[in-house]
C-alpha cells in the first residue's frame, strides 16, 4: 500500500502515513495483518531514588558530628557552649542539602522558603545567645526578602513556560531595587551611611535586567545570545 | 594485576564533556538475522569477544585531569532492547559501561557511546559479534574477512591506537566558516527518540544519483539540503536566509590506511548559501561533490586533525583541572560542534559479509543519536540491494523526513517506510 500524499510505500497494516500522518485507505473485510513492528513495548525503568543511601549517610555522619560536639563541649565547660554553633548550623546544613535528598523529586518551590527559614532560625539563635539585638530589624528582613526572591525565580522558571529572558531579567531588576532595601536595614541597624554601595549595586543589576528583557524582545539578540552563552 | 585503561582518542574528548542530564552522543548498529535470538548464546558470544575488542568493553571513569576509559569489571550483560533507540545513556550507565549489546526478536543490536568508536569501528564490533553468535547457534566456520574479525588472535597495538596523534599535520587549518541555518520543533518532553526508516533499492538509488554525476553520499545530501532550503524559505519568509550545510562524516582509515577501532573520523559541512540564488539539484550535486572532493584530501585532513590535536597538547590544557576543561570544551562544542550543520547524514556504504555468513543476516541497520540543539540526524546503510536511510528525531514534526522522501520518491527512487509512532 501507499501514500496517497507523499507517495512512499507503508508497510503492510499500517494504518496512517508516519511522514504526513494520512489514513491509509484499506477496502473492508481486507484480510491485512496488523503491523509488525520493529521495536519492543518496553520503556527504560523510571529510576529509584538513587540518592537514598547518601542521605543515610549524610544524616548518621551530621548526627555524629552533633553528639560528639556537644559531649566535648559539655565535658569541658559544663554548659553548651560553641557547641551550639556547630548544632545549630549542622541542622541548618540539614534542612538546606540533606532534607531534600529523602524525597524522589523534591520540589524546590517548598525547599527554597524551607532552606530561607532554616538560615533564619541560625542566625536567631547566633543573636539570641550574643544578646544582640539585629536580628529583627536586619537580618530576618534580608534573610526573607532573599528568600522570597529566590522562591519567585524558581517558582517562575518551574511553572511558566517560556519568557525565561523576561524572568531573568526582572528579577536582576528586582534584585536591584532590594539591594537598596538592605542598605536601608544595615542603615538602622548599624547606622551606617545611606546610599553608599546600594545605587552601583542597583545600577549594574538594572542594566543587566534591562539587557536580558531587550533580548526578550528583540529575536535577532535573543539569539545572538543563546547561541554565545550554550555551555 | 592491574586494569587495562585507556586515555580518550581525540574525537572522544569532546564527548564526556557535552553529555547533559538527558542527551549524549550515541549511536546504534544492528543486525537482524533469519532467526529469533538465542539469549544466552548472545551473551557467550559477547563474552568471547571480550579479549579481541578490550577498548569498546570499557567504563568511562573520571580522573582530575582527563576522562578515561578503563576496562569494566566482569562480563557485559546484553539485554532486551526497548520501545525505541538509543534510549538515554545516564552518566551512572558510563560508569559502568560505555557499550550496551541489546536484542529484540531477530535483531541484535549495539548501542555506543560515542567516545568508545566510531561508525566504522563499531561495524566491525557488530559484525564480529553475528558471526560469533552465527558460528555457535549453527556451527558453522566464519572466515575473518570483509571487517569481521579473528576472536583467537591477540588484539593488535595499531586497532587501539588514536590515529589522530599519528596522522595530525604540523599546522593546524582554522575551524572558522559561517554558521547554518537550524531546524526547529516542538521537543518531546520525555526523550522519546522518533524513527522513520525508508528503505530503497540500492541498484536504483545508485541509479540516479549517477544520471546526477554523484556518489549516493552526495546525491542524498544535495536532496536533503535542497529540502531545507524550502524550509526555510517557508519558516523564516523574511529574514537573511542562511546557508543550508550538512554535517558529513568522513572515514580518514581509507585515507591514511589506519586499522584503528577507536574514532577516527572527520565531518565536513558541505552545503550551499540560498542568498546567491536558487539552486537546481544539478547544481547542488556538482557543488556539493567538489567541496567534498577539494576537502578530502589527506593534506588538508592534516591540517584538520592538527586543528584539534594541538590544542589538546598545550600545556596549560593539560594541567588544567577536568571540571575548567570541561568548561572550555563545552564552549569550543558550542562554537563549532552544532553550529555549522543543519544535521549529519552518516552514510557507512556497502556492508560486506562473508559468503558462509549471508544467508542468515536479513538486514542491518545504523541509526545516530540526535545532537544537543539540532533536532534531527539522518544516517545511512546498504546491505545487498537495500539501502536503509533512518532519521531519527526528538521533535513531533515530521515535516523534513516527509519533504525528504517525497522529493525522493519524485527524482524516481522507490522507498518503502517504516517506523513506530507514539501510542502505536
Amino acid at each position: 500500500m501507499y501514500c496517497v500524499k507523499c507517495g512512499v510505500r507503508l508497510t503492510d497494516g499500517t494504518e496512517r502515513c508516519p511522514l504526513c500522518a494520512t489514513p491509509v485507505w484499506i477496502p473492508k473485510n481486507a484480510d491485512i495483518p496488523k503491523a509488525n513492528y520493529a521495536y519492543s513495548s518496553v520503556y527504560p525503568k523510571k529510576k529509584d531514588n538513587e540518592r537514598f543511601p547518601a542521605a543515610i549517610f549524610l544524616t548518621i555522619a551530621l548526627a555524629v558530628v552533633s553528639i560528639v560536639c556537644l559531649i566535648f563541649c559539655l565535658r569541658t565547660y559544663g554548659a553548651i557552649r560553641w557547641s551550639g554553633y556547630v548544632m545549630s548550623g549542622i541542622a541548618a546544613l540539614y534542612i538546606i542539602a540533606v532534607l531534600p535528598m529523602w524525597f524522589r523529586h523534591p520540589n524546590p518551590v517548598v525547599f527554597v522558603p524551607i532552606s530561607f527559614i532554616a538560615v533564619s532560625a541560625f542566625l536567631l539563635y547566633v543573636c539570641l545567645y550574643n544578646r544582640g539585638d539585629w536580628f529583627l530589624s536586619f537580618a530576618f528582613p534580608v534573610v526573607m526578602l532573599l528568600g522570597i526572591l529566590t522562591t519567585a525565580a524558581v517558582s517562575l522558571f518551574r511553572y511558566v513556560k517560556g519568557g525565561k529572558l523576561f524572568i531573568i531579567g526582572g528579577l536582576l531588576a528586582a534584585l536591584g531595587a532590594s539591594s537598596m532595601l538592605i542598605e536601608y536595614f544595615e542603615h538602622i541597624t548599624f547606622g551606617t551611611k545611606m546610599f553608599s554601595w546600594s545605587l552601583y549595586s542597583m545600577s549594574t543589576f538594572f542594566l543587566f535586567g534591562l539587557f536580558l528583557i531587550l533580548a526578550g524582545i528583540i529575536q535577532s539578540l535573543r539569539e545572538w545570545l543563546e547561541r554565545r552563552s550554550f555551555l | 594485576m592491574s586494569k587495562f585503561w585507556l586515555r580518550l582518542d581525540n574525537a572522544a574528548l569532546i564527548f564526556p564533556a557535552v553529555k547533559r542530564p538527558g542527551w549524549c552522543n550515541v549511536f546504534r548498529q544492528s543486525v537482524s538475522l533469519r532467526e529469533d535470538i538465542d539469549p544466552a548464546l548472545l551473551q557467550e558470544a559477547a563474552n568471547d569477544l571480550k579479549p579481541r575488542f578490550p577498548s569498546l568493553y570499557v567504563r568511562l571513569r573520571t580522573g582530575i585531569f582527563w576522562y578515561y576509559l578503563e576496562e569494566i569489571r566482569g562480563p557485559l550483560t546484553v539485554g532486551q532492547d526497548f520501545a525505541y533507540p538509543l534510549t538515554h545513556m545516564a552518566t551512572k550507565e558510563l560508569h559502568t559501561c560505555c557499550l550496551r549489546i541489546l536484542y529484540y526478536r531477530n535483531r541484535i543490536a549495539v548501542e555506543f557511546f560515542h567516545a568508545l568508536t566510531d561508525g566504522t569501528g563499531g561495524m566491525i564490533f557488530l559484525k564480529t559479534l553475528a558471526a560469533r553468535y552465527i558460528a555457535l547457534k549453527y556451527g558453522i566456520d566464519i572466515p575473518a574477512l570483509d571487517g569481521i574479525l579473528d576472536i583467537g588472535q591477540q588484539p593488535q597495538p595499531e586497532e587501539i591506537e588514536d590515529s589522530f596523534l599519528r596522522y595530525s599535520g604540523q599546522h593546524a587549518m582554522s575551524r572558522s566558516e559561517p554558521n547554518s541555518y537550524r531546524l526547529k520543533g516542538t521537543h518531546e518532553k520525555d526523550g522519546v527518540r522518533h524513527l522513520i526508516t525508508g528503505v530503497l533499492p540500492t541498484d536504483k538509488l545508485v541509479e540516479v544519483a549517477h544520471s546526477y554525476h554523484a556518489t549516493v553520499t552526495v546525491f542524498l545530501v544535495a536532496v536533503m539540503a535542497q529540502v531545507i532550503t524550502e524550509m526555510q524559505a517557508k519558516h523564516a519568509p523574511n529574514r537573511r536566509p542562511k546557508p543550508v550545510k550538512i554535517t558529513v562524516p568522513v572515514n580518514l582509515r581509507r585515507l591514511y590506511g589506519s586499522k584503528t577501532l577507536r574514532n577516527f573520523v572527520l565531518t565536513l559541512n558541505p552545503g550551499v548559501d540560498p542568498q546567491l540564488g536558487a539552486f537546481t539539484l544539478d547544481d547542488l550535486c556538482n557543488g556539493i561533490s567538489a567541496q567534498l572532493s577539494a576537502e578530502a584530501m589527506p593534506q588538508i585532513m592534516a591540517a584538520r586533525i592538527a586543528a584539534n590535536v594541538i590544542p589538546q597538547q598545550l600545556a596549560i590544557l593539560r594541567i588544567m583541572p577536568l571540571f575548567i576543561k570541561n568548561l572550555f570544551l563545552r564552549m569550543v562544542y558550542a562554537y563549532v560542534g552544532e553550529t555549522k550543520g543543519c544535521l549529519n547524514i552518516s552514510n557507512l556504504g556497502v556492508v560486506k559479509l562473508p559468503e558462509p555468513m549471508r544467508p542468515y543476516v536479513e538486514r542491518m541497520e545504523f541509526i545516530i543519536g540526535v545532537q544537543y540543539t539540532y533536532p534531527n540526524n539522518c544516517s545511512v546503510v546498504s546491505l545487498g540491494n537495500a539501502t536503509y536511510v533512518n532519521m531519527i528525531r526528538n521533535i513531533r514534526e515530521t515535516e523534513l523526513e516527509q519533504r525528504f522522501f517525497s522529493r525522493l520518491v519524485e527524482l524516481g527512487v522507490p522507498v518503502t517506510i517504516e517506523s513506530k509512532l507514539r501510542g502505536d
